[in-house]
């Protein structure tokens, strides 16, 4: 008894201690467990699948350092599963915190195509198979403007090059050559999507967003508004794992691999609310003794 | 005058943000479509010169009066100059004239917001999760029925969504998933309507003038 007493009065240093100590353990010593996929993420990386040869992905990266561990992969792996089916990308940020964060990605997936390509035609080439439009404030500009003209609102891209100059852009004109918008972020910015641009352009919307926000989102998913959605490390595992069992893509699965530490602190945390409540019925029940 | 004319501009712009969703001519539909891409752009790139004005203005005056924290404002008055600085003369990558390496060390806008922007980010957030636990272990109990009934599906979900839920029991993701698609979604819509609501009224309300406290002062 007085060892549960003792445990449902920790100190916090030691719940800090406990916690830093199971996160960082499956970090140091990294495994690939096995994701079941769901059908929301099948339903999203299916919808990537069907997008038509004529016409192209376009990303939104919304999320900031602060989301980025759960976020980024999700990125990460859409623009593999795009390159490796040679759909062309369009990438921008509603908020200019992300493009740091956006071009970061884009540098790294390019370069994993690019250093086993073999030939011009093999490579990502910037311009070609996709372009990086950047910030265009406000928000709302880009969320209807695109709807008209993608090159009137971004007449130029990240980089400074007039948008209307690259190749790729002589074909997309506005949300009618786009298969599916898919808004990466931390915060609402998916909902706008669907409230701006689908609503009165059509365009499909699908979103990556975070755990903790999740339960915003499932309404939208359920009309079928959102085409599909990845939610959390989870959901990015989950892509990462169809990217590489359907299309035999084995490069690192960084949100697969932070799954270990996942696990590890929702255990951790499920203990201590357990060993909490525990300490507090006895009290309790000591508390109702004294009384009588 | 001084209430009313900000009091037409809104009632103005607030129909014009509205009727291009009713009156789909072409002619309205360019004008709606220049009013955005030239006119926002405008006062949006004025609203961002003068927000970044008054922080200045703000931390020049927490220095000047020695106010609480004032040394942060420094802090903040550095950062402001020289990230514009390379950001504006550097470029993203040092593309621009102003060199951003000095004997292998790179201070390029996007070195300098990968390697402090980004660490600083994770980590005040990484805090978060202390805190949470620390907070659960003290504060989730499980004290009435509506409580236990919260912690019960806390559970589920937090042991859902992770990749040994399937080796406890193959329904228990798909439960997980139940319990977001049906009860949370029946939950989250009925707040969704009333918010929408009350948002249509607010915004009727303050495009008809009914609501003024946006204007600040007195009525």
């Amino acid at each position: 008894m007085k060892i549960i007493e003792y445990l449902s009065r920790l100190d916090r240093r030691i719940i800090y201690l406990v916690l830093a100590t199971v996160v960082m353990v499956p970090l140091v010593i990294p495994t690939v467990p096995r994701v079941r996929v769901m059908t929301p993420v099948e339903k999203l990386f299916n919808a990537v699948e069907a997008i038509p040869n004529d016409q192209i992905l376009m990303l939104d990266f919304d999320y900031d350092p602060q989301t980025l561990p759960e976020i980024e992969p999700m990125g990460v792996a859409m623009l593999r599963h795009a390159f490796h089916r040679r759909t062309k990308v369009a990438v921008l940020s509603l908020y200019v915190q992300p493009l740091g964060l956006a071009k970061k990605a884009l540098d790294q997936v390019t370069e994993e195509f690019n250093s086993r390509a073999t030939s011009y035609e093999d490579s990502i080439i910037y311009g070609r198979d996709y372009v990086f439009l950047g910030w265009q404030p406000p928000p709302i500009v880009p969320l209807l403007g695109m709807g008209i003209s993608i090159v009137d609102v971004y007449q130029r891209d990240y980089y400074g090059y007039r948008t209307d100059s690259l190749p790729m852009m002589q074909r997309v004109k506005n949300f009618n050559d786009v298969g599916i918008l898919v808004s990466l972020s931390g915060a609402t910015a998916p909902l706008w999507w669907i409230a701006y641009s689908q609503t009165r352009f059509g365009v499909a919307v699908g979103a990556g967003i975070t755990a903790v926000s999740a339960s915003e989102f499932y309404q939208y998913y359920q009309t079928g508004q959102f085409s599909g959605l990845m939610i959390g490390m989870k959901g990015a595992a989950e892509y990462e794992e169809m990217v590489q069992s359907r299309l035999s893509i084995t490069s690192r699965r960084k949100a697969s691999e932070a799954l270990g530490s996942l696990t590890a602190a929702h255990l951790t945390m499920i203990a201590f609310i357990v060993v909490g409540n525990i300490g507090y019925f006895i009290r309790k029940r000591k508390e109702k003794g004294v009384q009588r | 005058m001084k209430r009313r004319f900000p009091l037409l501009l809104v009632f103005f712009f607030g129909l014009l943000g509205i009727i291009p969703y009713f009156v789909p001519h072409g002619g309205y539909q360019d004008f709606d479509n220049a009013l955005r891409n030239d006119f926002i752009r405008i006062l949006s790139a004025f609203a961002i010169i003068l927000g970044l004005v008054s922080l200045l203005r703000v931390h020049q005056d927490k220095i000047k009066r020695k106010r609480e924290n004032w040394q942060y404002s420094y802090v903040l008055i550095i950062g402001f100059v020289v990230s514009g600085a390379i950001g504006l003369f550097g470029g993203i990558e040092g593309e621009l004239f102003l060199p951003t390496k000095i004997a292998g060390f790179q201070f390029d806008i996007q070195t300098l917001y990968l390697n402090i922007i980004v660490p600083l980010g994770a980590t005040m957030f990484a805090l978060l999760a202390f805190f949470m636990a620390s907070a659960s272990y003290r504060a989730f109990r499980a004290r009435s029925l509506e409580s236990s009934l919260l912690l019960s599906a806390a559970f589920i979900i937090m042991i859902g969504v992770l990749p040994l839920a399937d080796s406890i029991s193959s329904h228990l993701p798909s439960f997980a998933q139940w319990i977001m698609d049906i009860p949370n979604v029946a939950a989250k819509r009925g707040i969704t309507f009333g918010i929408a609501l009350g948002g249509i009224a607010t915004s009727l309300k303050i495009i008809l003038g009914i609501e003024r406290s946006w204007l600040g002062g007195k009525e």
